[in-house]
């Protein structure tokens, strides 16, 4: 895990979310945190714009009920697979 | 009627198609598929050939757009027997037709030549082309139809307002006949992005009310049909497929993409009443249906408010788990379903609809369709923007 990919997730979640980013806790559901439905999909495409990453389809779906670290994960896991393909971001 | 849609060319096959569960979904068919995250939708047959109904001097003036809905228009006024050149017809008639985006193939292309090759210049049609009155006014011209005639926007309910708008326009004493429906063909590289960037689509195939679904799958086509005052119609002993008996039209003022079950409801009891019908009167609810996880339970929602104990004694079906989701031109697709289901006793089934989910708790005539005599029937379209236009049918007079 990078070290650094969870302050950077938390802070996007926080400017998202308009609060400080000291109240971001790694079980905090978007929904929790007031980002729902558009919020959370502009939320999503932030992040794959920061890290040039793409999220699958389907992770859509539940959104609204992921935690800030499942998010984490989700970012980790795209950036790992991007290492190991070398994929071009498309 | 006319129709084109991913289930063949003409009215006939699209019914035919929904009665046997048939799907028109296939493999996305595109030259940037390759790039493309979405892998599936509901496309026209490259069979598709305007030149065989459309005059050739038109053919340049038009976007896709246009083409599935001149060639509906067609279809649909052959059928009907109306000669437009007949007294003073052309100018008792409208034509009013739904689109979401109009001319976006046009403007996808040219869009390309001016961003992506630094071209100096764009068609000089693209005005003409792209613009969203351009199949309303295509059809207009190519019949000499010069009664009220304009585009109505809507998004996903655009059909259904402009099928309403035609209905009022006859019933003000507006005109005789109307030319309406909807059209749509935007499955071009740029909206698919978009589309692909909401989240929203389905990877694998559309599950309207299946606890598996995934979300809507994209389609494109167009629906005309020709509307007709009722004793206009019955004095020159035509055959009327239908009787639009009633609507109801309403905002949600809620949320730009969540829908809310209160204006769905509401749209649906204006149509009821409209139309003079009780909830025991309807057989058949031809449901919006995406098959997001939003609508699908949402919409059931509203049915039980619409209709409360009734809802159990109705069935519902989505046909877009076969034609996908047709935006603007959606609600004619339907319209065909539910007038078929009206003529010939047949409810067109809900395809792919596996796993039960308890939150959609609804007779949706699962995967096969039904014999059932349907005496009236309610055609619900519901838009991004919150807004929602409900078409309720009885059996032909």
């Amino acid at each position: 895990m990078n070290e650094t990919t969870q302050p950077q997730v938390f802070e996007m979640i926080a400017k998202s979310a308009k609060v400080d980013v000291a109240t971001i806790k790694p079980e905090s559901t978007l929904k929790d945190l007031g980002i729902a439905s558009l919020d959370a999909i502009e939320l999503i495409f932030d992040i794959e714009e920061h890290f040039n990453i793409n999220f699958p389809e389907q992770q859509g779906a539940n959104f609204d009920t992921d935690t800030a670290q499942s998010l984490v994960t989700a970012v980790q896991q795209a950036l790992d697979a991007k290492a190991a393909n070398g994929a071009e971001d498309k | 009627m006319g129709a084109v849609s991913a289930l063949g060319i003409g009215a006939e096959a699209l019914w035919d198609g929904l009665r046997e569960g048939h799907s028109g979904i296939r493999a996305l068919r595109h030259k940037d598929a390759d790039r493309l995250r979405v892998k599936i939708a509901a496309q026209v047959p490259e069979t598709f050939d305007p030149a065989a109904t459309i005059d050739e001097r038109m053919l340049p003036l038009l976007d896709r757009t246009s083409e599935f809905a001149l060639c509906s228009a067609h279809e649909a006024i052959a059928q009907s027997g109306l000669d437009f050149k007949r007294g003073t017809l052309g100018a008792r008639t409208a034509v009013i037709v739904g689109t979401g985006v109009g001319g976006e193939t046009t403007q996808d292309e040219q869009s390309r030549r001016l961003y992506a090759e630094n071209a100096p210049r764009t068609h000089p049609l693209t005005i003409v082309r792209l613009m969203t009155n351009a199949s309303a006014s295509q059809i207009s011209i190519a019949y000499g139809l010069r009664g009220p005639t304009f585009a109505v926007a809507s998004a996903c309910a655009s059909a259904n307002h402009a099928i309403i708008q035609a209905a009022q326009t006859i019933r003000y004493g507006m005109a005789d006949v109307a030319i309406t429906g909807g059209t749509e063909a935007c499955l071009t590289y740029g909206a698919l992005r978009a589309w692909e960037a909401m989240r929203i689509l389905s990877d694998d195939t559309c599950r309207p009310f299946s606890a598996n679904r995934h979300g809507l799958v994209l389609g494109e086509g167009a629906g005309i049909f020709v509307l007709e005052l009722l004793e206009h119609a019955q004095a020159r002993g035509a055959v009327i497929l239908a009787e639009l008996a009633g609507s109801g039209m309403t905002a949600d003022a809620t949320d730009i993409v969540s829908p809310s079950a209160d204006g769905a409801a509401t749209a649906m009891t204006q149509a009821l009443a409209d139309a003079g019908l009780a909830t025991t009167d309807v057989d058949y609810i031809n449901a919006h249906g995406t098959g997001t996880p939003a609508n699908d339970v949402t919409e059931t929602h509203a049915i039980h408010l619409a209709f409360g104990d009734q809802a159990r004694h109705l069935v519902v079906s989505s046909t877009k788990s076969m034609h996908g989701h047709a935006l603007g031109a959606s609600g004619a697709l339907e319209l065909v379903a539910v007038i078929g289901a009206l003529r010939d006793g047949v409810v067109p089934p809900t395809a792919n609809l596996d796993v039960p989910d308890p939150a959609c708790d609804l007779d949706y005539v699962a995967n096969v369709a039904r014999q059932l005599p349907v005496r009236a029937a309610l055609s619900n379209s519901f838009a991004f923007g919150g807004l929602n236009a409900v078409l309720a049918l009885k059996r032909a007079p």
